[in-house]
């Protein structure tokens, strides 16, 4: 056990967590203790065997709706809602509905008519789940909005982070890739940066973002001085047809200025871990054999933290909306 | 006919730079009267007349609203009637809808489909070229001849350089301005033909990186104004650019208009009473083109205002069905209603001390009327009695659900300044109750 979770009282992990909403739409305004007890209670579900009895939710009705596809952030979602016994409907949209000409907002309160007691949404579109949570009862997750959020993405990080290193604040943290197009790095920046870690960012000048340093980063264009002495480099996924002439000039440019290899990596704290969101571009944004090196990759960790975070976010969720 | 007479009246006729109390006589069509002191048994012959006790109420001319776009939410007489509800007695429609106004026929079917003595006018822009995209100039003289009074793409830049050229050159010919929706298309992402995978929702900066949303500089705006300034240059035309939003857009036409080139401008009540952080929400009721811009732009916009260098101001008026704006930002359409809130928005520059009540009634009066090289409207004696009577200092708040056309950038705005009568051609276009009461017999 890491000096930081001494810290917290066991009450804290063995109840459900109360937030001040009962949707869960972005990191961007969250509190750092609602965050914090997020991710102790989520510390508390990875604990736990995974026959464990954690079924307190039964009854409960939870919608996967994923207007985009998506096989890990979905099946992570439905792992962790079946573990608390809830019941789980995967419904994918992403030609039927809309090829019909049915608007969002119609398929919504389709949906909702059918009394779920939790939406989760991956749409995208950037701000699809406020359109939800505005004109729906029921309670709303984000799994990821356009370029906007992928809140529970950035939960688990954290806690894949902390569970490695032990804590957060002053850490040095350098998100690298295409941050222009990336939610994941929009929730990492915002989580990390109220949590107190320093937060680099680096990409290419044409994968960076307008004034990107107002939310409280530091921008680099050259990788090895933005992964400089840092403790946790996270990259992110850089899709295909953005490295053909459009936004960088080509596949094996891109890997050579920003791809991690070990004499970039070199140049991090030297215990420094690897993440990634996934799915990888193996030779692009990594190299193989770092992917894979056990000792610095915490990839599948960040799988396995998934389903404890969205666990334990789906019991707040229920827990706050009861309280409300 | 009886006469109506308009007791106690303030008269704003900027184009005889008038303004003070007088009592008004229309006969028919047409003002008889405009004195001080009424000579009541003159203009009450029969004992038919009506009189309207106006203290405290002030008239001007109507409104001419240089800039409307008739969309599918709207059919031209339903449009009328809400510009004459609120004010505008004229108005100049684009010619980006369906079909397109692009050929004589059409032009001339407008003017006279929407000919009605008791309903605004309506004005009507030629399409610059035969369709949007295309590379040939449409008929445009033809279309002068049938009344069209400017050319445009509507919504749209007049993208090739060749032929925007060739647009000026032969608009010299027949003395018509050629009108430019400033955007690099290509810069903002909205030339799908040339872009791949983005497309530009709102004006770039911190707050469309906070949104995930795709980024349009402000510069799409000053690059095009630059090229056109240059071509006008070189041709002598008459260049008017609509719908202004950036500072240096403003700077830009502010030292063409120096140097003595004929470049004229508007803008949009949007874009000196709003900015992008109203985006936050993802209320799609503020998706606009252009987008609303930074603050410091929003200042620019009414510095151009108070210094001349903006000519004039229009609705932009681009109504929408409330089911194409319900809809995640990247998937709404683009545009707002302005036709219902045009005439408040300006006044509100009054109320704020930025222009006074003089200029703000030119602004929406002869100022656009000169740019388009019509008749400038003035309220003498012997002349038309097209005007409107309005209390500037009524209280209200702007809500949707009282309006007819969607959506409002102004929900819940609170204003002064509110039409209670629109006169065309000396008939009742627009009467309220509470200019009814005022009946004294």
């Amino acid at each position: 056990m890491n000096k930081l979770f001494k810290n917290n009282s066991e009450v804290n992990k063995s109840s459900p967590v109360k937030l001040s909403s009962h949707h869960l739409l972005a990191i961007e305004g969250m509190q750092k203790s609602e965050i914090q007890k997020l991710l102790d209670r989520a510390d508390h579900f990875a604990n736990l065997d995974k026959h464990a009895n954690t079924k307190y939710l039964s009854g409960y009705v939870v919608l996967n709706v994923f207007f985009e596809n998506s096989t890990r952030t979905r099946v992570s979602f439905e792992l962790a809602a079946r573990r608390l016994g809830a019941e789980v409907i995967n419904i994918s949209l992403i030609n039927s509905s809309i090829k019909k000409g049915e608007s969002l907002l119609d398929t919504a309160s389709t949906l909702n008519a059918m009394k779920p007691d939790l939406l989760i949404v991956r749409h995208p579109h950037s701000g699809a789940p406020l359109l939800f949570a505005e004109y729906l009862s029921c309670s709303i997750i984000n799994a990821g909005d356009g370029r906007h959020e992928h809140p529970t993405q950035a939960l688990l990080d954290a806690l894949t982070i902390k569970r490695r290193i032990g804590y957060l604040e002053g850490l040095k943290i350098s998100i690298c890739g295409d941050i222009s197009n990336s939610r994941v790095a929009r929730s990492n920046i915002h989580l990390l940066t109220t949590m107190g870690a320093e937060v680099r960012c680096v990409a290419p000048s044409t994968l960076m973002p307008s004034s990107l340093e107002k939310l409280g980063v530091k921008c680099f264009n050259d990788m090895k001085e933005g992964i400089k002495d840092t403790d946790v480099v996270m990259l992110l996924r850089l899709q295909n047809e953005r490295m053909s002439g459009t936004e960088n000039p080509s596949e094996r440019e891109y890997f050579k200025f920003f791809g991690l290899d070990e004499t970039k990596l070199s140049m991090a704290s030297p215990n420094a871990v690897i993440m990634h969101p996934g799915p990888m571009n193996r030779g692009v944004e990594i190299a193989s054999a770092l992917a894979d090196d056990t000792n610095r990759s915490l990839i599948k960790t960040q799988v396995e933290m998934g389903v404890a975070v969205r666990m334990s976010i789906i019991e707040a969720l229920n827990y706050s909306k009861n309280k409300t | 006919m009886t006469n109506t007479i308009f007791k106690s009246i303030k008269l704003i006729n900027p184009a005889t730079n008038f303004n003070e109390n007088v009592n008004v006589v229309i006969h028919n069509e047409t003002i008889i009267n405009i004195s001080k002191d009424l000579n009541l048994e003159k203009f009450n012959k029969n004992n038919q007349t009506i009189i309207y006790n106006c203290e405290g109420l002030t008239m001007s001319p109507g409104i001419f609203d240089m800039r409307v776009n008739i969309g599918k939410t709207e059919n031209l007489k339903f449009t009328q009637i809400t510009a004459a509800e609120n004010g505008i007695t004229s108005m100049a429609i684009l010619p980006n809808q369906t079909p397109k106004l692009n050929n004589p026929s059409i032009i001339d079917h407008i003017k006279r489909q929407s000919e009605d003595i008791n309903l605004p006018k309506v004005m009507v822009y030629g399409a610059a070229t035969k369709d949007v995209n295309s590379l040939e100039m449409s008929e445009i003289g033809l279309m002068s001849e049938m009344g069209a009074i400017g050319f445009t793409n509507g919504n749209k830049s007049i993208k090739n350089s060749l032929v925007m050229r060739r647009l000026m050159s032969y608009a010299t010919m027949i003395n018509r301005p050629i009108i430019q929706h400033a955007e690099d298309e290509d810069l903002s992402g909205l030339n799908q033909a040339s872009t791949t995978s983005i497309k530009g929702e709102m004006n770039e900066g911190e707050i469309s990186t906070r949104l995930g949303l795709i980024g349009i500089p402000a510069c799409a705006e000053v690059i095009m104004i630059e090229r056109d300034i240059r071509l006008a240059k070189l041709t002598g035309a008459h260049y008017h650019v609509a719908h202004v939003s950036t500072r240096d857009a403003v700077n830009v036409i502010r030292e063409a208009k120096k140097s003595g080139l004929s470049v004229t401008c508007d803008t949009a009540p949007p874009y000196f009473s709003l900015n992008e952080s109203k985006l936050l929400t993802y209320n799609t009721a503020f998706k606009l083109s252009p987008p609303l811009r930074s603050e410091d732009d929003r200042l620019a916009i009414i510095e151009g205002i108070q210094d001349g260098t903006i000519d004039a101001i229009a609705s932009d008026h681009r109504a929408r069905s409330k089911d194409t704006k319900a809809q995640p930002f990247s998937a709404a359409s683009v545009g707002a209603s302005g036709i219902e809130t045009l005439f408040s928005l300006t006044l509100d520059l009054v109320h704020k001390k930025i222009i006074d009540i003089n200029k703000a009634i030119s602004f929406l009066t002869i100022y656009p009327a000169k740019i388009l090289g019509i008749d400038r409207p003035s309220l003498e004696e012997e002349k038309v009695a097209d005007f409107i009577v309005f209390d500037e200092n009524e209280p209200h708040t702007i809500k949707q659900e009282n309006l007819k056309t969607s959506p409002t950038p102004f929900d819940g705005k609170k204003i002064y300044g509110k039409i209670l009568a629109t006169y065309i051609n000396g008939q009742v276009a627009f009467m309220n109750q509470i200019f009814k009461n005022k009946i004294i017999k």
